[in-house]
């Protein structure tokens, strides 16, 4: 300015300082431009405005300019600092969607979105800037007051406590700016799901930012989004629950309908017997009498072999039923199940063929030999009459398979999976053709022996043989059994 | 004069029949409902010639016998025979160990009971008497006082360990041993839980006198409980 000076009327040079103040209030807070225009104007009066060299002015028309230039320059650094207002003001705005955003989606993934309740907590801290808590309900029945059903998070004391639980049994925020217990020094906040509140929030220490309605509806929106993620969590496990019910209760009502089945055959030929027995005595022979007597005690037994079933499946359904394992042979196993069934197999159709040197298996012997019982059993009554059944144990890899094989006719391929599952019987047609009394019993028995191959973290499978017949294959898992007796018995 | 028997069992039914067919065979039964009535009735028969044999079942409303058990063998070795549901299996056992003689599980049949009732009876007083040093079934015979073991006429060789385990079998021919009874008697006290030791010796002993080690006619598993070697006269 000093350079042109001289060669530029007065005005010029003020509208040069007039510039550059406009120029500075672009980079410079808006205050400093402010105080930076005043001082040049100052500057200007003494350095240029005749006088020179002196605070006071001449001509009133200079004075005039001086005004107008301090005008100016106040209202460019006006307009700049609500400009720059209005940026902050849009950016926090954008700012705060990303963040309400990116939280919805953090919920929408969540299955159980009370577990981010900490994250709620932090994003409340961070946008808010003062310690926040957060309480949040694990049922959408349960009360705020109720400890097990509540999850807390954060620092609270009796009376945020407190506080929170209005919160939350009136749905509605409370605090300074809110209109209801404005003397509180903390914002309360609920967390609301359409028609419920799951939760609420608390901002400690927020009452001197009571106008802040930005803040407030912010701030709101993520407690919000976390109370309907809530509400959404409850109905889908509500739902759930409602399912797995029906369900289960479809599985007990077909269980009690093939029971009551499978109970009411060996009950009806005992009573018939026993009745005969009992009103006909005295017209009946010896022999009569006897075949009836011998009638009651087989059926008697089918029916006990049929409780332990029943028994035994419903004890493996239960969840952690512990098995009384030990280390076992699986020939002594075979040799005790191949003993009972004996009394049902008076032409010793069953044979049992064992690979030399099994590994001792560790399992429930009594679990075991009952499954082994059942497969015998099956096997006797579905093949025909002078069939061999066979019983094979051997090695495969890390498992020991135990297999019961007929020569039956075999299940047709649609059955294969389906005859392990807790009676079908009656639904379909039967297997292979087979007349509903030739198939009694089964349903039961190959539900419980698949149930006691997998409590032994094994399986049960049913393999059709090359040449006719049906092999259900049951295999083990190996363990590291113990070491042998030390040796000092010299043989 | 005919062999009394001490029927502790608490289902009316199950006691008038069991008493019934044991009437028949010839024995006197003194039905008792519960451990209280028992023990009233053995303590009454004790001056009256004694109770020769118990059969107890468990799961009684005031107990589950091993008290009773104690007090009947505190002064003389009367068989009891433990008659039980197939779930008390633990309880089973822990009487067993406790010196019952043998175990039936409900539902048997009166033949089974008579022919265990035999075995014990057999069995009664072997504590005073000379234990049984003789056994012989189909072509199996074992002389345990001459450490002998002859199958079909030809000598077996048993290694010492073996043929512990086979006398003591033997001693309670008909019987069921539990694995705890044998792991003592034959490897000791402090080997009480190594049941593979039986499974190993077991093996090797129906290897040498079994014709088909799986399916076994002699030596019998008890699954889950122990082993019993079946009664000569069976």
């Amino acid at each position: 300015m000093l350079a042109l000076d001289g060669n530029v009327d007065l005005s010029n040079l003020a509208m040069v300082l007039v510039l550059t103040s406009a120029v500075a209030s672009l980079w410079v807070p808006g205050w400093l431009s402010a105080v930076a225009a005043a001082l040049a104007v100052l500057a200007f009066n003494w350095s240029f405005v005749p006088p020179r060299h002196h605070f006071a002015v001449d001509l009133r028309e200079h004075l005039l300019l001086l005004v107008a230039m301090l005008a100016v320059s106040w209202i460019i650094s006006a307009l700049m600092i609500r400009q720059r207002q209005l940026a902050e003001g849009a950016g926090l705005h954008a700012r705060r969607e990303a963040r309400l955003r990116s939280w919805s989606d953090t919920l929408r993934d969540a299955p159980d979105p009370a577990l981010h309740a900490s994250s709620l907590r932090d994003e409340l801290t961070t946008i808010a800037g003062v310690p926040a808590a957060v309480i949040v309900l694990r049922e959408q029945s349960a009360q705020p007051e109720d400890e097990p059903a509540i999850l807390r998070f954060g620092d609270m004391d009796a009376d945020q406590r407190a506080g929170l639980s209005l919160c939350v049994r009136q749905g509605q925020a409370l605090g300074p700016g809110s209109g209801r217990h404005e003397e509180q020094p903390d914002w309360y906040l609920p967390l609301r799901g359409r028609d419920v509140t799951l939760g609420a929030a608390v901002l400690r220490g927020l009452g001197g930012q009571r106008d802040d309605r930005d803040l407030r509806a912010h701030a709101q929106a993520l407690c919000d989004q976390m109370g309907l993620a809530l509400q959404r969590s409850f109905a889908k496990r509500e739902e759930q629950q409602a399912r797995e019910q029906a369900q289960e209760q479809g599985v007990r009502n077909a269980l009690l309908a093939a029971i009551s089945h499978d109970y009411r055959t060996p009950l009806a030929t005992i009573m018939g017997a026993a009745s005969s027995l009992q009103a006909q005595a005295d017209r009946l022979s010896l022999e009569q009498r006897r075949a009836l007597a011998s009638t009651i005690a087989e059926e008697a037994g089918r029916l006990s072999r049929l409780t332990d079933n029943t028994l035994q499946l419903a004890r493996l359904g239960t969840p952690g039923v512990e098995l009384r394992c030990d280390w076992e042979s699986a020939e002594e196993i075979v040799g005790a199940a191949l003993r009972r069934v004996r009394a049902h197999d008076p032409a010793r159709r069953v044979r049992a063929r064992l690979e030399p040197e099994l590994p001792l298996l560790w399992c429930d012997a009594m679990l075991i030999s009952q499954m082994l019982e059942n497969l015998i059993d099956n096997a006797l009554k579905y093949s025909p009459p002078e069939s061999p059944v066979e019983i094979l144990a051997r090695r495969a890899g890390d498992r020991v398979v135990l297999a019961v094989r007929d020569r039956g006719p075999g299940i047709a391929p649609a059955w294969r999976d389906r005859v392990f599952e807790v009676f079908q019987r009656g639904v379909e047609p039967n297997p292979a053709g087979m007349a509903e009394s030739e198939r009694r019993g089964a349903g039961v028995g190959l539900a419980v022996c698949r149930a006691i191959a997998r409590a032994h973290a094994g399986e049960l499978r049913l393999r059709p043989r090359g040449h006719g017949g049906s092999s259900f294959e049951c295999s083990i898992p190996i363990r590291d059994a113990p070491a042998p007796p030390a040796p000092g018995d010299p043989s | 004069m005919s062999l009394r028997i001490l029927l502790v069992e608490d289902d009316r039914e199950l006691r008038t029949t069991l008493r019934e067919a044991l009437a028949v065979e010839g024995y006197e039964v003194l039905p008792a409902a519960s451990l209280a009535d028992a023990s009233a009735l053995a303590a009454h028969a004790h001056g009256a010639g004694g109770i020769d044999i118990v059969l107890l079942d468990l799961g009684l409303p005031d107990g589950d016998g091993q008290a009773l058990l104690a007090a009947i063998r505190a002064d003389r070795a009367t068989p009891v025979i433990v008659i039980s549901a197939r779930q008390a299996d633990g309880q089973k056992i822990r009487l067993l160990d406790a010196g019952a003689d043998d175990y039936l599980v409900k539902p048997f049949s009166i033949g089974e009971l008579l022919a265990r009732m035999r075995v014990a009876l057999r069995h009664r007083g072997t504590i005073a008497q000379p234990a049984v040093t003789h056994y012989r079934h189909e072509g199996l015979e074992i002389d345990l006082r001459a450490h002998r073991v002859r199958l079909d006429g030809n000598d077996v060789h048993l290694t010492p360990t073996e043929f512990k385990l086979l006398a003591r079998l033997v001693r309670n021919a008909g019987q069921v041993v539990t694995h705890r009874q044998l792991l003592a008697d034959v490897w000791g006290a402090e080997f009480t839980e190594q049941t593979h030791y039986l499974r190993l010796y077991m093996g090797q002993l129906r290897a040498k006198l079994e014709p088909d080690p799986a399916d076994p006619r002699r030596l019998l598993t008890e699954p889950g409980v122990g082993y019993r070697i079946v009664d000569a006269t069976e």
